[in-house]
């Protein structure tokens, strides 16, 4: 089966000398289409420069990934903005949409990105905020939405291209358990539905049971995988 | 979807006085470039008006305005038959002011104490005190001739011989209005329009023989002058016979008191003829100084009002380069206060053109509405001040060209800035 992200051996190292950071330290980790993965680990143990290197916004300074059997790091000079912009969903912790444009075009603006406009875009945009359950706030700006619907106008966004994966940090972290964890079903639902890739960065161990793994990080290293919820298991490093 | 006209709508108050902002400074560079205009054309207007190529004056005298120079009237005639010469036009100017109760509308009088509060020390109060006389410059020319007002706004242009006046609207005197100049009353008969001197004293037209009275009238040390020097000249030439001297002499006096006099010939060449070649002939053919229209332009513009034309082009440059630091500052901001979303659009995978072209947008978009801004309100408040002040259009162009580099260099730079975001900043940490 293919794998939607595959990364082996990815070390992330920040600075030199005596004031170098190993962030990351050798991570291997599989997800594949449909499959909805949270990343814990206490602060500073390298969540989110993983997610950076999956996200194609950071190079690793050693390993490899494989988006869609696409090796991105190879040095040939990918569109890495190209890539992102057309395979990669992202969530953010403060939601950050734009906050000059309202819901919908927030993710009409996404869908513009790829190449979709006019009535076509319009109509998407309309079906991804009513997927979500906001279609009413479609013509409202960000600060008029309230944090649970702006994490689903983000999440709308976040799908608007249709990606190969979504990544998301902390996107419950702003919220209270209540939304939070309807955010995490509407993950949930999305992966399980619309068949993405999704890896959430939490610290909720209440999250745990609406995933199909965890990637635990410590110092770097990745000290546990779980994916017993899922009938094929993720490699696991070494 | 156009993210700068998004961003100007959500960010609308700030867009909007920021806006107003750039375009009051620009209004002020505007005005102060059509002051300096104005006083130069002010400067111009008789001359032009009267569309002479070359003007006779007394030799080595700055004349007609600048210095009185004066010359024999019926030069104009030789002048005339000279080759080359379409048209010689004597003409008398006379600086003339009449006691006149001021009536200051209430912004003019705001404009005085304006002025005398804003120069309160070292300035006595009388100094910039509001004068109760009306100083105008009268313009006699001879009917027929080039010299007259150039057009007629209201009732009808000079046609009697005497005692009629074509006034400009400036002195404020009405049709049918009487004033007395000299020993007699003149009446208004038609007034013009934006004809000054260089000292921005309106004009009034009379006929040569009535400015010459009014001139004479005004220098009666002038008459004696005269009449003495012919009497010495007289007396020392008549010598050889003493017994005659003396009547010869006061005869001889008489006769120039009767000599009419002008201040200046004005000459127009015909067409294809050099005009230097002209000028070089009449300075041979008397003691004559010539010059041409520029010159004679460029003569008013000596001393006090050339020197504070200079004041006001250096004070219009450095408000010109304040407005560009301000300008360049709100472009500057207005990135700093979307690094953010910056960030973010480029997680998105926003093309890098994209943001740049929004940044640069509402930079331009904020220097052109601003302009026109400016140039709107400079147009509108023209007519308020207290001498002409004139902007063109060229000026709005000239602004706009320059806004524009200052709002693309800023964006630059505001770009520079973006492209050092983080995206990891949008991230959580
Ligand atoms: N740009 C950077 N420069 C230097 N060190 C960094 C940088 N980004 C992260 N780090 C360091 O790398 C380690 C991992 O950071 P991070 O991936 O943000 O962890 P987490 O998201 O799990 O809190 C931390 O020790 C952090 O200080
Ligand atoms: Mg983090």
């Amino acid at each position: 089966m293919e794998y939607a992200i595959q990364a082996t051996d990815l070390s992330k190292s920040y600075g030199q000398g005596h004031t170098q950071v190993d962030a990351l330290k050798g991570v291997n980790m599989t997800v594949r289409p449909g499959e909805l993965f949270a990343i814990m680990g206490p602060s500073g143990s390298g969540k989110t420069t993983l997610l950076m290197i999956l996200g194609l916004v950071t190079e690793p300074s050693e390993g490899r990934v494989l988006l869609e059997g696409q090796n991105i790091y190879n040095g040939t000079g990918l569109d890495l903005q190209r890539l992102r912009r057309e395979k990669i969903g992202f969530i953010f912790q403060f939601s950050n949409l734009i906050p000059f444009l309202t819901a919908k075009e927030n993710v009409l603006l996404s869908l513009e990105l790829i190449g979709i406009f006019g009535r076509q875009a319009d109509a998407r945009a309309m079906e991804l905020l009513e997927y979500l359950e906001v279609a009413d706030r479609a013509g409202n700006l960000p600060e008029h939405l309230s944090g649970g619907e702006r994490q689903r106008v983000a999440v709308a966004r976040a799908l608007a291209n249709n990606p190969a994966i979504i990544l998301a940090d902390e996107p419950t972290a702003a919220l209270d358990t209540e939304r939070g964890l309807s955010v995490m079903r509407l993950l949930r639902k999305v992966s399980k539905e619309q068949g993405t890739a999704i890896l959430v960065v939490t610290h909720d161990t209440r999250m745990i049971s609406e995933v199909d793994g965890v990637i635990r990080l410590m110092d770097g290293r990745m000290v546990e995988s779980d994916g017993s919820k899922q009938q094929s298991q993720p490699q696991s490093s070494r | 979807m156009n993210l700068a006209i998004k961003d100007i709508r959500y960010h609308l108050f700030k867009f909007i006085t920021s806006t107003i902002g750039v375009g009051l400074i620009l209004m002020v560079v505007l005005t102060i470039g059509g002051i300096i205009r104005g006083v130069i054309l002010d400067s111009a207007t008789i001359i032009q008006a009267t569309g002479a190529d070359l003007w006779v004056v007394e030799k080595d005298w700055l004349g007609p305005f600048v210095e009185i120079s004066r010359l024999p009237e019926d030069y104009y005639h030789a002048i005339q038959a000279m080759h080359g010469v379409a048209e010689a036009s004597p003409l008398a100017t006379a600086w003339v002011h009449v006691e006149r109760p001021f009536r200051p509308t209430p912004l003019m009088k705001f404009m005085y104490m304006n002025t005398v509060i804003g120069t309160r020390t070292m300035v006595r109060p009388g100094w910039m005190a509001i004068p109760h006389d009306l100083r105008f410059i009268v313009i006699g020319y001879e009917p027929g001739h080039i010299g007259g007002p150039p057009v007629i706004v209201a009732g009808r242009g000079i046609e009697a011989s005497h005692y009629e006046i074509v006034a400009d609207v400036r002195t404020g005197l009405q049709i049918g209005e009487r004033i007395r100049m000299g020993d007699f009353d003149y009446t208004v008969v038609g007034l013009t329009k934006n004809m000054v001197a260089f000292t921005a004293d309106p004009v009034i037209y009379a006929t040569l023989d009535d400015a010459q009275n009014i001139l004479f009238e005004a220098d009666p040390d002038l008459l004696r002058n005269i009449r003495r020097r012919t009497r010495q000249q007289v007396l020392g030439a008549a010598q050889i016979a003493p017994r005659l001297s003396d009547p010869l002499a006061n005869q001889a006096s008489q006769i120039a008191e009767n000599v009419s006099l002008v201040n200046a010939v004005a000459v127009k060449v015909k067409p294809g003829v050099p005009v230097e070649t002209v000028a070089h002939e009449i300075e041979r053919w008397k003691h004559l100084t010539v010059y041409t229209s520029a010159r004679e332009v460029n003569m008013q513009l000596m001393g006090s009002n050339r020197l504070i034309l200079l004041q006001l082009s250096l004070f219009r440059l450095i408000l010109l380069v304040i407005a560009g630091v301000i300008i360049g500052l709100i472009t500057y901001t207005f990135t700093l206060d979307k690094l953010k979303e910056i960030a973010v659009l480029k997680l998105l995978g926003t093309q890098t053109r994209r943001i740049y072209a929004m940044i640069l947008e509402e930079a331009v978009l904020m220097g052109l509405l601003g302009t026109l801004l400016g140039a709107t309100l400079e147009f509108a408040s023209e007519p308020y001040f207290p001498r002409r002040v004139v902007a063109t259009r060229g000026d709005v162009v000239q602004m706009l060209v320059v806004i524009t580099v200052i709002a693309v260099l800023a964006s630059i730079m505001a770009i520079r800035r973006a492209t050092k975001v983080d995206p990891r900043s949008v991230l959580g940490t």
